[in-house]
């Protein structure tokens, strides 16, 4: 079912935002993997960890 | 949405002969899943049916707490039932009230470059639980104990992550293309906000933003290509019949977005070199002088009594310090957008002192704005304060702006009902600056044309002279109407 918001999302911002999303996760991804990996060489673990709390919540939450 | 708390006008603080009316804040037209009102001059807010899954999905899942708790959303008290001012409602709250709204034109840079990250926080918080927000107004934002904070309940509503986010396009509006241009282009163009009420227009932000602006990624993106895509799509003109289209997009490309917007503002910056921030350092008092003046405006806000005070012309806030420090809660207002983001960053952030300083030309100061006028009010709308400073400030207006005293007089009688205000004579070196290149036609700009023109609306409380200066200080109180 398409979603209705109450302001105008505009049509082309939409569409730009959906473009945008797919080119941006790439880079977005690379970074997480290499922040979380730099944190687990540092021997801290705490972003990695904080992530997978965070996602655990989400899950939770449905 | 954009629905301010405002605190009580003095009209509606007066006992009125139909206190039970509930009065609509004009600003909350456009909201179909709330609105604001007052019941005997209290605040409350409403929530309507259609909003009835979204506000449960808040409160139960406990993001509503875990926003109050860290001050990022403001926090309310539940109201029965019977207050609610209209039929629909599914619930009521009676939100905590501020003592000002003031609007995204009266910030600084690093005000709205604040109030920009708090909404991205919300949004990423929401995200995380499962909602979103449902717009992204820099109206909903005002400032709290020098922190930004979220003042609309009634944002956030049930998503999945895979839909586009409704508010992107707003943000990029009301809160990107403003601070790039202030970042970019020139500081002042957050004035621009006073004439777009819905944001600065994408294409034009596109249109006045340096070429270089088009290397940021992030600009480039958000406000130059999103510019173009706005164009586009205007020209394909869709038939009324067809389909609202549906778009999907991955968690981690929402989660991205959301990142590089993040980036973006994270990424403007703009740093105070101005005129005004090195005037105390430039001012004509001596030690002495300064000493005598910091003694006598102390004694004087001691006697002032309330406690609300506005320093208006309050350049980086060496007397609204000292204001604060007399325990009043003050706005600091001067025109100059460099001397209000240095006195940010001095009183901004926990435990600062209870100091908003705020963007206004006293000489053209924020109008009524919006749908009949009534969306925006105007700096005199907004209430009054207990008290008013207009320390080194009325010889700008009656020399640097042409204003006679008595019309001066009349205005700050009708902001507040006590004044400490500076006189500076005309031998004072600052107002011989301002005369130095114009003809001098002020025959009456001396300290007996500012008793006679200020013992109209005020009783002059206290007179005292400034030592080691030619100057003058004043404590007024305003005649009531009767005498």
């Amino acid at each position: 079912m398409p979603f209705l918001a109450y302001i105008d999302p505009g049509s082309g911002s939409m569409l730009l935002q959906v473009i945008l999303a797919g080119l941006l996760a790439v880079p977005f991804l690379f970074r997480r993997v290499i922040s979380d990996a730099w944190h687990r060489l540092r021997g801290g673990d705490d972003a990695a960890a904080k992530r997978a709390e965070i996602r655990e919540e989400t899950d939770r939450q449905g | 949405m954009t629905t301010p708390p405002r605190s009580a006008p003095r009209s509606a603080r007066r006992p009125i002969a139909r206190a039970e009316e509930p009065v609509v804040d004009p600003a909350s037209f456009r909201d179909p899943f709330g609105f604001v009102f007052r019941r005997n001059g209290i605040l409350y807010r409403q929530v309507q049916a259609p909003a009835a899954a979204d506000w449960e999905a808040f409160r139960s899942g406990g993001l509503l707490e875990r926003l109050v708790a860290d001050r990022l959303l403001i926090d309310h008290e539940d109201a029965a039932l019977d207050f609610a001012a209209a039929p629909g409602a599914v619930a009521v709250i009676r939100p905590r009230t501020l003592d000002f709204v003031s609007y995204p034109y009266e910030w600084s840079f690093s005000q709205l470059k604040e109030a920009a990250l708090l909404t991205l926080e919300l949004q990423s918080r929401a995200l995380a639980a499962g909602m979103r927000l449902r717009d992204a107004s820099a109206y909903n934002v005002q400032f709290d104990a020098g922190r930004p904070i979220l003042i609309d309940t009634l944002s956030f509503e049930v998503a999945a992550a895979t839909e586009p986010w409704p508010a992107y396009r707003q943000f990029c509006e009301h809160f990107l293309a403003p601070l790039a241009l202030m970042s970019k282009r020139d500081v002042r163009c957050g004035l621009m906000l006073r004439d777009f009420i819905d944001g600065i227009p994408l294409d034009l932000a596109s249109r006045l933003l340096p070429t270089s602006s088009r290397l940021n990624l992030g600009l480039a993106s958000h406000i130059h290509l999103h510019a173009g895509a706005q164009r586009r799509a205007a020209g394909e003109a869709p038939s009324p019949d067809a389909p609202k289209r549906e778009r999907r997009m991955s968690e981690t490309g929402q989660l991205a977005l959301l990142d590089s917007l993040k980036r973006t503002v994270s990424g403007l910056h703009w740093k105070p070199i101005g005129h005004w921030t090195e005037y105390a350092s430039t001012t004509s008092y001596s030690d002495a002088g300064t000493d005598s003046k910091g003694q006598i405006v102390r004694e004087m806000l001691a006697a002032g009594g309330g406690s609300t005070a506005w320093d208006v012309g309050a350049n980086t806030g060496v007397y609204s310090a000292m204001a604060a420090e007399a325990g009043y809660r003050v706005i600091a207002w001067d025109m100059d957008a460099g001397s209000v983001e240095a006195h940010w960053r001095v009183v901004r952030g926990e435990g600062g002192p209870a100091i908003l300083p705020l963007i206004c030309d006293f000489a053209n100061p924020s109008p009524a704005i919006g749908w009949a006028l009534e969306e925006r009010r105007s700096f005199l709308e907004r209430g009054e304060p207990d008290l008013m400073l207009a320390l080194a400030l009325v010889h700008h207006l009656a020399i640097g702006n042409n204003v006679p005293l008595p019309g001066i007089a009349r205005l700050f009688a009708r902001m507040a009902p006590r004044a400490i205000v500076e006189f500076v004579p005309k031998e004072d070196p600052m107002t011989r600056r301002l005369l130095a290149a114009r003809r001098d036609i002020f025959e009456d700009y001396g300290i007996d044309g500012f008793r006679a023109a200020f013992e109209g609306p005020f009783r002059i409380v206290r007179e005292a002279a400034i030592a080691d200066s030619p100057r003058t200080l004043f404590l007024l109180e305003r005649r009531s109407a009767d005498s």
